[in-house]
This record gives C-alpha cells, structure tokens and sequence, in this order.
C-alpha cells in the first residue's frame, strides 16, 4: 500500500490557503440580482399589514415578494417521520417560504427584497412596513407542554409534536429499578448550540429559459437530497429540469443538510424575474435561521446491584425542536438517541420515552454528533456521578459492566435493548490506554496534594460509543426515514489511464479528495495525481445522499471501491485478451495484470487504452471502463472510544481550566491518520465548546438574546490543550474498508468528560451537578 | 427586562407631577430624547437616540400616559420603533410624599425588546439603564431646582 494508512497532505488545501476556493458567494453571474430577507422581530406574532411599496418604488429595486406572493408554493418539508405512541402520525405543520399570516420564530422569513446589489436590497428592506401584533410565545420545551401555554401550532395540543418509546417494557425496566440497590437519578439539561459554519448559508438560482433549467448554487451538505426535496414537495419542478450545485462549503457540522427556505425562494424568484437570484446571510442570520443543535431536557435515573453492576435504566426526555420541522429534526432525539443507550454498557433493562415539542424557537436538527452526544452525556454523567455516590472509581465502575471484546466475525454483534445490534467492539482496551496515558494512579495522588494546598483538580471520564455509517436503507426505512440512505460512487477511467471519480458523498472540510483518491490510487496501482474525486453537483454525479451521521467513508467509499473491483473484473478480461491468457490466470496489483507465474503483464493504462480503442479487443465485451455502483450498508458502523479530562477550578473565579485531554477512539481502519486526527480534534473543540462555553439563550418572550460574537462564546484556541490522542483499531466487519467513520467522535465523547472532571475537582463541595455551559460565574456560584 | 428606580426630591408631588406632564420638561430630562410632541390629550409622539453598547439606534414611536391619578401615580406605555429593533414598554411610576417638602418617586416596569437591540445588546442593558436612570432623576432634580445630588 503506497497511500492507505498514510498522513498524505491534503490535496485540497493548496486551493482553499491560497484564496482558490469556490463558495457559493464567490460565484457572479451576468445579470445576477441580490436578495435581502426579511425576518421577524418577533418571537411569536400576528402580521397585520405589509405595505411594500415605499421599498418597490426605490431605484434598483427589482421586486419584494411577501407570503401571499408565494402562497401557491408549498412549504419546507420533513424528510423523518416519527408516530406518536397510539400510532397517530407526528404533527407535521407547514413551514412556509415566506410567512403569511403567523410568524412563529425570531429570524423568521417574512418577505424577500430583491435589487441591483446587496445593499439597495437591505437599505430597502428598511422600508418596508411591517404591522405586527405581538403575540405570547414559549421558549423552554418544558413550559410549552404545561397547561395553558402559547401554542406554537393551534392543531398540535401540548405543542406535542409526538411521543415515542423505545426498549423494553416500562413495567420491566420499572421492576429493575425497584430491585436495585442503588439509583442515581440525574435531572439536566443539555443546552441548545448554534452551529456556527465557517461559511455562512448562501444560495443562488439561477433559471434560464432556454432548455427550462433551473440550476441552483447552495451550501449544502448534499446537493442531491436538496435536488429531491426542492423539485419534488417544494417547487413541484421535475428533477431533470433542475441541478443542484455545492460547490466548496465552508464547514457544516449537520447545519448544512437541511433543506431550507431560502435555497427554494431563490430559484423560484429567479424563474419569476428570468434572473439569476442570489442571497448570502449575513452572521446574524446564521445565528438566528441555521438549525440549532441539542437542547434536550432529561430526567436519567440508573440502577445498580451492591456490586455495581448496572440493573436498568429509564429515561425520559423533552426534546425542543424548535419552531418547525427541520428535515431530519423528529430523527434526532428519537432513532440517534434512544438507540444509543445501551452505551458500552451490559445494562439488562433499558426504557426511553421522548417527546417532541414545538416551540417560538428556531428550528433544532443534527449537529455534530445529533442526538448520540445527548445520550453520550447522559449516560457518562450518569457514571461519574453513580461512582461518587456508590464510593466507587468510575473508571473500575465501566470496566465492571463493559459488553466483552467482539469482532463481528468470530463472534456475533452485540444485540442491544435498543434495536440496535453492535458491528465489533473492544471497549475494555480503549479505557485501560486512556487510563496509561493519563497516568491514573500518579493523578489521584496528585489530586489528593493539590487539595491539601487548597487547589481543586478534578479528573473525568467519558466512555462512549456511536452509530455511524449512517445507513441501512431498509432499517431506517422501517424508522421512519422518507429516503434510502445507499451511497453511489462511480469510477470513470480515462483512455489515457486517469481516473475521474464521482461520489455523491460530500467534503465541506473533511478531506475526501485526499482521502477517497488515497483508497483508489491504492487499489488500482496509479499515483495520487491521476485521481480526481469529483462531488457536489447533481449533474455530473449520478446520485448521492450527501455527507453527515460520519458517513462518508463507509458508505461512500465503500461504494467506490464497489466500482473499482468492476474496473479490475473488466480490465481482466482485456488484460486476458491481450495477453493471450484465461482470465482466471490474469492477477492485478500494483497497477499491473499479470499472468500468474509469469512475467507477462500489461499495464492498467495500457488496458484502459484498449478499452477505449478496442481495435483488438475480446469479443462480445462493451468498449469504455467506467463503473458505477451504489452501496447500501448492511448496518450502521460503531465507533468507539475512552476519553479523559483532566481540569484545574480557580476556587476564588469558579473559573475552569482544561489541563489534559485524553481521547482514544476506535474508528476502525484509517486511510489518513491525520485527517482522522483533525476529525478528533475538531470534534473535541465542539464538544469541550458546549461544556464550558457556547448555548443559546432565549429571554421568556422568545428573543434569542446572545446571537452575536460578543454575546456567543465559542472556544478558543487558548481554552484549549495540546490533545494527547492515541486510537486503537477494530475493523468493521461488514464494510471493504473496515472503516467505522471519525467525523463525530470528538463531540460525542468530550462534552461529559469535562463536566464528570469539574464535577470530580467540586466533590469537597458536595456539588453533584452543575447545568453547561460551565462558566466561572455558575461554577462560583455553586461552590458558595 | 425590569426597569426600577427610585429617588427623593425636595419638592411635593404636586410639582413633580406637573414637571411630569410637561413634554418639554421630559424631552430636556430623559436621556436620549430629542424631541417629544402632544399628540393628544395623554399622548406622545418621541424621537429618542439610544446608544447600548455596541447597538445604536433611533426610536421613533409613541408614549401614552395611562391609568392618571393626581397627583400620585400613573403608567407610562411606550412604543418605540427604530432599524435595530422595537421596544415595548409600561412603566408604573409613584410619588409619594415624605414630608411636607419631600417626595419619593419610584418607578416599576418591564420593557420588551426585540431585533437586533435584543440579540446584542442584552448584556449591557442592565448597566445601560441604570446609567440613564441616574441621569433622569440628577436632570429632574435641576428641573424643581435644586442641586443635583
């Protein structure tokens, strides 16, 4: 293998650092006009009157569309469908383009102005007159479910959007729990993030009239699904007349999967103004309309046998989902939550019930991790605190009840409480690495000096495990999903030997032109420099469901190397031919079809070549080597991994500092340690950044009061430490790669270790549970 | 957001309330207020330039005097419109006499923001208002004449 395994610089970083890259914001078409959106002020409000046309009479003003302008398209929809628990289908409320009559968020889309640049758009923006009649609204999902509060919705009773249980039987579970010796019951809340995409949302439609073709230029994390969602419920356009083009994006962390509003408005003014239509948000926009992530209020209980052996575990969770359903929004706290609480653990009974709730908020899906780093957090809270309370160590605690070492083959998958079944797992070895590197012994004597000389260490640990390779298309069918979730990958080899390959996975900073190309110049013997991995626009990939849930690699890798193996079986046969030999003696490696025991070969571009120039060639096979393929996994993948926070707590500020963090993640085989090392890391960054730092905050009207830089704290470099990372590798059994996926661990398993760590360095106080973000002023106040 | 304040003035309610009544007396006490016109009988048209921190903006809007009781309380409904944002507001205020020459006035109210002087500027504002607060009481204390305090 000269690339698989190997930290090969990323190729398409000599772009994106010398100011090459191509987003959406970049790209100037002739004739293109700029929209500005106008959004409510309000949390919940009546729209009285809009008079537009003070802002229409302006110079370069080219139109200004409201709600009724728009009222014969239809709204956003939802691509998950989650049942209430008497089978009733989940409340679906219309999510208008632009709203009408009832705004139900703050940020939301009331009208479009659309000029000659960007700023004519905006300075008439503030001309418009907009009467609005000011209504109550509900924030906290638990206030929206009492009696009596604003509904966000008249059809949806409760704002209950749905219930939904999963596990064993209540009763059951119930029964364990009675039988327990001891229960640590948790009640927290685990706080709503803003995503905060390098890159803000931008998108631009492009319709021409000759050939009737819409194009539209979006940041999107798959263009395809947008393509589907768009054309088929949305613009009521067939899918031929339209492409859909994500171009380079600027990060995405989940925010970017969405099918949103202003990505139909766009492409449908353009085909109204037979002009190009683009709009960019500005950052307060992002912070106020990008779907939120988290913000789940949860009641944990676990139970424990005297040996401390978990005997049952029963949750109970209100998941806010904000205003509207965002695409995949019912699916999150639901399927990415619920399945995953069997954690690492052998707990015999295991009882979820979970209620969706709307409220005056914006719209909550999947961001980095999506609904694992909330049962993450609630079981590993969990165990630090059962730990404490049973006089127990935490570490011994998850050792004492890990499922055993399985590796799929020799032994079968684990089957969960939860509907899941485990691909291959060896929890044990990935905590006792941590626990070396850390240095655990040496810390607790540390520890115990430090809080002799009044200082207050804290260590915490996070065990965690997550469903990636998002996913079967027939499970999650069954679940609920409105959509296959397969990966296409084809591989197009040129008459000269290059490769131009063609995945509907997409990179918006991971690293597939670097990585995808390492898997193909590998397998089929060429230099990294003749792969070209192609992604992002619907017209030239044949179709893809786009890149989230730590997916790229297992799937759509996996359906690229499905078309490669083709390659190699047709090349064979041209090699055969050519070599005058039976197929069944011709072997390919390192880019050479040779005959077995001999030294007659011919060249993988000499057989491509022939291909294409099939002058001599075997009879009755189809010139061209060019294969496309479409990989369905037969389960999700399950990376694992142990990590350990260690913190110092300024007894005087209540300020925290994270000294050490440890992750050992298992994310199967890697093909770039170090793109998978910068997955890790970015990961961390967003996990630590919900501990101490970052969460939305609404004010009782619903006004989302810290959407800016100055209000919104994000981690810094310099909160963090050098990350001591080390990974241990337990293939997946059912991929060709083997691989497991890396782009979520960090934020799932970070976020409960550094509060178990402060929590750990508060136990002089007596604190058990202080609610994230931890900053020094909830920190102080709890110490006093 | 609370608004609440309070301080006594050597003068007796009668004065204070009639101080109050004025728009011209207002307009030159409140802070920020540049213009305030009688659109009716207890009505207010106000111009006001606010700064909060990092959010400055011009309000345009209305006051209404409310809920009038001669000479010891009544309620001040604002509305105020700008670019950045809306406020919305109703503000109690007391007099209460001390003495034959003293007089307590105490305000109470919750004003709602909205837009953007919500998203950002929330942080300040409790220090933004007190300031303002003073400077209202220290401008109405040269109004009945007396040295500010």
């Amino acid at each position: 293998m000269t690339y698989i395994g190997k930290s090969v610089k990323r190729v398409e970083d000599v772009r994106f650092l010398t100011g090459k890259g191509r987003y959406t914001d970049d790209i100037k078409l002739p004739g293109m006009t700029h929209a500005y959106i106008i959004r409510s002020p309000y949390a919940h409000a009546k729209i009285k009157s809009i008079d537009t046309s003070a802002a229409e009479a302006m110079d370069g003003v080219v139109a200004v569309f409201t709600g009724k302008d728009v009222a014969g398209v239809n709204g956003v929809p939802c691509g998950w469908q989650v049942n209430f628990k008497n089978g009733d289908t989940m409340k679906e409320p219309p999510h208008p383009l632009l709203v009408a009559d009832v705004v139900k968020h703050v940020g939301d889309n009331v009208a479009m102005v659309i000029a000659e640049s960007k700023e004519i758009a905006k300075d008439a923006a503030e001309l418009v007159d907009i009467d609005y009649e000011e209504l109550d609204a509900v924030a906290d999902a638990a206030k929206a479910v009492k009696d009596g509060a604003p509904l966000v919705h008249p059809d949806a009773p409760k704002n209950m959007c749905f219930d939904w249980e999963l596990g064993n039987p209540k009763e059951e579970v119930d029964a364990a729990m009675e039988s327990a010796h001891h229960i640590t019951k948790l009640e927290f809340i685990n706080q709503r993030v803003i995503p905060n995409a390098i890159e803000p949302r931008a998108a631009i439609g492009h319709y021409e009239s000759a050939g009737d073709k819409h194009t539209l230029y979006t940041t999107s994390q798959n263009p395809h699904l947008t393509r589907l969602l768009m054309s088929a419920f949305v613009l009521g356009i067939p899918e031929h007349r339209v492409r859909v083009v994500a171009p380079d994006v600027g990060g995405g962390f989940g925010s970017k999967i969405f099918h949103y509003a202003e990505e139909a408005l766009v492409t449908w003014a353009s085909r109204q103004l037979n002009r190009p239509v683009k709009w960019t948000a500005e950052r307060s926009e992002s912070f106020m309309t990008d779907a939120h992530g988290r913000d789940h209020v949860s009641t944990a209980e676990m139970g424990f046998d005297a040996e401390g052996n978990v005997v049952g575990l029963r949750v109970k969770t209100l998941a806010n989902l904000g205003a509207y359903l965002s695409t995949f929004a019912p699916c999150v706290p639901t399927w990415l939550h619920g399945t995953l609480l069997q954690g690492l653990y052998t707990t015999p009974k295991i009882n979820v019930d979970v209620t969706g709730v709307f409220t005056h908020t914006t719209p909550v899906d999947a961001y980095r991790g999506a609904g694992r780093p909330e049962a993450t957090y609630l079981l590993e809270r969990l165990m630090d605190t059962a730990a404490l309370e049973m006089k127990m160590d935490p570490a011994e605690l998850r050792l004492k009840n890990f499922i055993p070492a399985f590796d799929g083959v020799e032994q079968e998958g684990y089957m969960t409480q939860v509907a899941l079944q485990y691909d291959s797992g060896n929890y044990h070895k990935v905590l006792e690495r941590a626990l070396e590197m850390v240095g655990y012994e040496d810390f607790r004597k540390e520890q115990a000096a430090a809080r002799e000389n009044g200082k207050l260490l804290g260590i915490g640990f996070s065990t965690y495990i997550e469903a990636c390779g998002i996913a079967p298309s027939a499970v999650v069918g069954a679940l609920g999903a409105r959509a296959g979730l397969y990966e296409v990958g084809q591989v197009r080899v040129q008459p000269t030997g290059k490769v131009s390959v063609y995945t509907g996975a997409h990179s918006h900073g991971q690293g597939h032109e670097t990585t995808f190309a390492q898997v193909v110049a590998d397998k089929l013997g060429i230099a990294l420099d003749d792969v070209e991995i192609v992604h992002g626009d619907s017209e030239s990939v044949a179709f893809g469901m786009g890149t989230y849930g730590s997916r790229s690699l297992a799937v759509g890798g996996s359906a690229i190397v499905k078309s490669i193996e083709k390659i190699i079986e047709k090349g064979t046969k041209i090699a055969a031919h050519k070599l005058e030999a039976a197929e069944g003696d011709i072997e390919f490696s390192e880019g050479k079809f040779t005959v077995k025991g001999t030294d007659k070969s011919i060249g993988f571009g000499d057989v491509a070549l022939t291909a294409y120039v099939p002058h001599d060639y075997p009879a009755g096979l189809e010139p061209g080597l060019d294969f496309s393929s479409f990989y369905d996994p037969a389960n999700f993948t399950y990376p694992f991994g142990a990590h350990i926070a260690v913190v110092e707590v300024d007894k005087d500020t209540g300020k925290v500092s994270l000294k050490r963090f440890i992750a050992v993640d298992d994310v199967g085989n890697v093909i770039n340690p170090m793109i998978v090392d910068g997955q890790i890391h970015g990961g961390l960054a967003q996990g630590i950044g919900q501990a101490m730092f970052e969460g939305a905050i609404y004010d009782e009207d619903g006004q989302l009061i810290n959407g800016s830089y100055m209000d919104y704290t994000m981690p810094r470099a310099d909160d963090l430490p050098s990350f001591e990372i080390d990974r241990t590798v337990t293939p997946c059994p059912h991929n060709p790669l083997g691989v497991k996926g890396a782009g979520e661990a960090g934020a799932i398993g970070s976020t409960p270790a550094v509060v178990n760590a402060v929590m750990d360095a508060l136990s002089p106080f007596g604190i058990k549970d202080i609610e994230m973000p931890l900053t020094p002023e909830r920190v102080w106040r709890a110490m006093q | 957001m609370k608004l609440k304040g309070q301080h006594n003035f050597k003068a007796t309610p009668a004065i204070l309330w009639e101080k109050l009544m004025d728009p011209d007396t207002l307009a030159r006490v409140t802070p920020g207020v540049s213009r305030l016109e009688r659109k009716g009988d207890d009505q207010f048209e106000a111009i006001a330039d606010v700064k909060l921190g990092p959010v400055k903006g011009s309000f345009t809007g209305e006051l209404s005097v409310l809920e009038k009781k001669e000479p010891e309380s009544f309620t001040l409904n604002i509305q105020q419109k700008s670019k950045i944002g809306n406020v919305s507001a109703d503000v109690h205020i007391h007099l209460k006499p001390l003495s034959d020459e003293e007089t307590e006035m105490s305000f109470d109210g919750k004003a709602k923001l909205s837009g953007l002087l919500a998203r950002t500027g929330q942080r300040v504002l409790s220090g933004v208002a007190n300031t303002l607060t003073k400077q209202f009481f220290s401008a109405m204390e040269e109004e009945v004449g007396n040295n500010p305090t």
